[in-house]
């Protein structure tokens, strides 16, 4: 028996669902006829299951969608969007907020029960194939850690995928992403773009890639800096999407610059995680990559990194100067800097630590 | 387990040259179809209006809970299930017949391919001008947006307000 929670204005369809769900589904019901009051209930008491209406006065269901996504607490809960708006659009528009399914009204009762069923059996069973995509972390303010939950993401979501993996590091100026691996940077994507290759194939990027003893496979950026333009807009299309053919993982630790290479990989991802220490310099910077990259992507996660011990403000202080939510919180973790001279990341040596913990409740959020 | 989760309100998209407005209304004594060619009065009442723009169909503009659209200036209506598009009498079939015609139709901003309902003789001066309604019925109706070719409805059928249609484009041959 699972806990679904309901809502939709319609007062005879919420009285239906429950009788169906309950008699025949054997659930638990709760049930909102408003939209706010059943965001908030959500909120306050997460349930196994969210059915949500799209047409509700106040409040429509996609973005009672979007705000469930975007809260770490409900980022994992399946929703179905149910609603009489049944047009293709409507179904792509109840994707993109964030839903797992969709379903048009008049609904049967029975495709309904199925459906229900196969979200709360695919959730119990970990989702391990939903732990794909595309992520990319940056942060046009260096110094803020993104190298770090760049690794940790992509051995994180090796692990919990246990297919394969590939980590990116697109910094043109001696990334450090080998150097936290404990790899060689060579062969590196530079030399990739020396190679002369006209066309380039998947055997020719496969033969750049690193290869770390956890199985992650790693596309290293060049020890001297590059100078001049970097890795050209196309070259890194092209690698991605033929990376994207051959690992359903890629973690890619972006540059603090938004050159062509950038920018390519943020339209190619499936999340964009950017982030965010606590401190003035950080948000400012913050506050305007989210308004340029908002032309690109909708799929945008702010994610705070406590780079400094201490005390630290409020994370709804942050929220409130970048007028969005916090997808992740990564505690500091005094541990970071043994690993670091280790050059074996946390998620690996010490899965238990802070960093670790929280680097898996990200991937869990990023993966949604 | 066949039962729907149906209620007495309808939900139906209603166009305009430049809107799409999806809003419920209350069929429990009258059909859509029949509202629509009420010639007692020229206005239709919705509840629960939800108002997008054609050009970004999915994003919901505005939302009001009393709507009144003035059915002059809708272009047409599209429905999910055909027999919500229909008249009461015409449900079952002998008043607007048993031959199908696939027929094209262009009105402000779309394009519409479906089924006409005809009786008989293929006569397209009596589908436009003969009879008081105002809207043909489209079966399985199909309606494309001039502009974006990517933003299609469909439906079981779709309610087209003839006083606005451009193009009429019939095919001669039965389906």
């Amino acid at each position: 028996m699972a806990k679904i929670l309901v809502i939709d204005d319609e007062a005879d369809l919420l009285e239906m669902m429950r009788l169906v769900l309950e008699r025949r589904g054997e659930h638990e019901t709760v049930l909102s006829a408003e939209g706010r009051d059943g965001l908030a209930k959500a909120l306050a008491d997460p349930p196994d299951l969210a059915i949500i209406d799209v047409m509700m006065p106040g409040i429509t269901g996609y973005e009672i969608c979007r705000q469930l996504r975007d809260n770490p607490a409900t980022a994992s809960l399946p929703i179905i969007i149910l609603t009489a708006r049944a047009q293709p659009v409507d179904r792509d528009a109840a994707l993109s907020a964030g839903a797992d399914a969709y379903m048009t009204k008049p609904v049967m009762m029975a495709e309904l029960l199925e459906q229900v069923d196969a979200l709360l059996a695919k959730r119990r069973a970990g989702e391990p194939s939903a732990l794909a995509g595309m992520f990319t972390l940056l942060s046009l303010r260096g110094g803020v850690g993104v190298t770090t939950l760049a690794v940790n993401l992509a051995v994180t979501l090796r692990q919990a995928n246990g297919g394969a993996a590939c980590l990116i590091d697109l910094c043109p100026s001696s990334g450090h992403v080998a150097l936290q691996l404990g790899l060689r940077p060579q062969p590196n994507w530079s030399d990739l773009h020396d190679s002369g290759a006209r066309a380039l194939d998947a055997d020719t990027i496969t033969a750049h890639l690193l290869q770390h003893s956890s199985g992650l496979r790693v596309l290293a950026s060049p020890f001297f800096p590059v100078v001049g333009q970097g890795i050209p807009q196309e070259m890194i299309q092209t690698t991605l999407r033929i990376l994207q053919q051959q690992f359903p993982i890629i973690v890619v630790d972006m540059p603090s610059v938004l050159n062509e290479a950038a920018i390519a990989a943020v339209k190619a991802a499936s999340a964009i995680g950017l982030v965010v220490a606590a401190e003035p310099p950080s948000i400012q910077t913050t506050i305007g990559t989210l308004r340029v990259l908002r032309q690109w992507s909708d799929k945008l996660h702010i994610i705070l990194n406590q780079i400094t011990p201490g005390p630290q403000p409020p994370a709804e202080a942050i929220e409130r100067a970048l007028k969005h939510p916090l997808t992740g919180n990564i505690p500091f973790d005094s541990s970071q800097a043994r690993a670091l001279a280790q050059r074996s990341p946390l998620a690996l040596n010490n899965p238990d630590s802070p960093l670790a913990q929280a680097t898996q409740r990200l991937a869990q959020t990023l993966s949604r | 387990m066949r039962e729907r989760l149906s209620t007495a309100w309808l939900v139906a998209d209603f166009f305009t040259y430049q809107h799409r407005l999806s809003g419920r209304m209350n069929v429990r004594y009258n059909k859509l179809a029949g509202q629509l060619n009420n010639t007692t009065t020229s206005f239709l009442q919705l509840e629960d209006a939800y108002i997008s723009n054609v050009e970004r169909p999915a994003e919901i503009i505005a939302s009001y809970t009393s709507t009144v659209l003035y059915k002059q200036n809708i272009t047409a209506v599209v429905v999910a299930n055909q027999e919500d598009g229909l008249m009461r009498e015409q449900t079952y079939g002998s008043y607007l017949g048993t031959y199908l015609r696939s027929v094209f139709i262009t009105v402000p901003s779309f394009e519409i391919k479906g089924y006409l309902r005809l009786s008989g003789k293929l006569d397209l001066r009596t589908v436009l001008t003969t009879g008081t309604d105002t809207f043909v019925p489209i079966l399985d109706g199909q309606m494309v947006s001039s502009l974006r070719q990517d933003v299609v409805f469909s439906g079981g059928a779709i309610l087209v307000n003839k006083n606005h249609i451009g193009v009429f484009c019939v095919e001669e041959k039965e389906e």
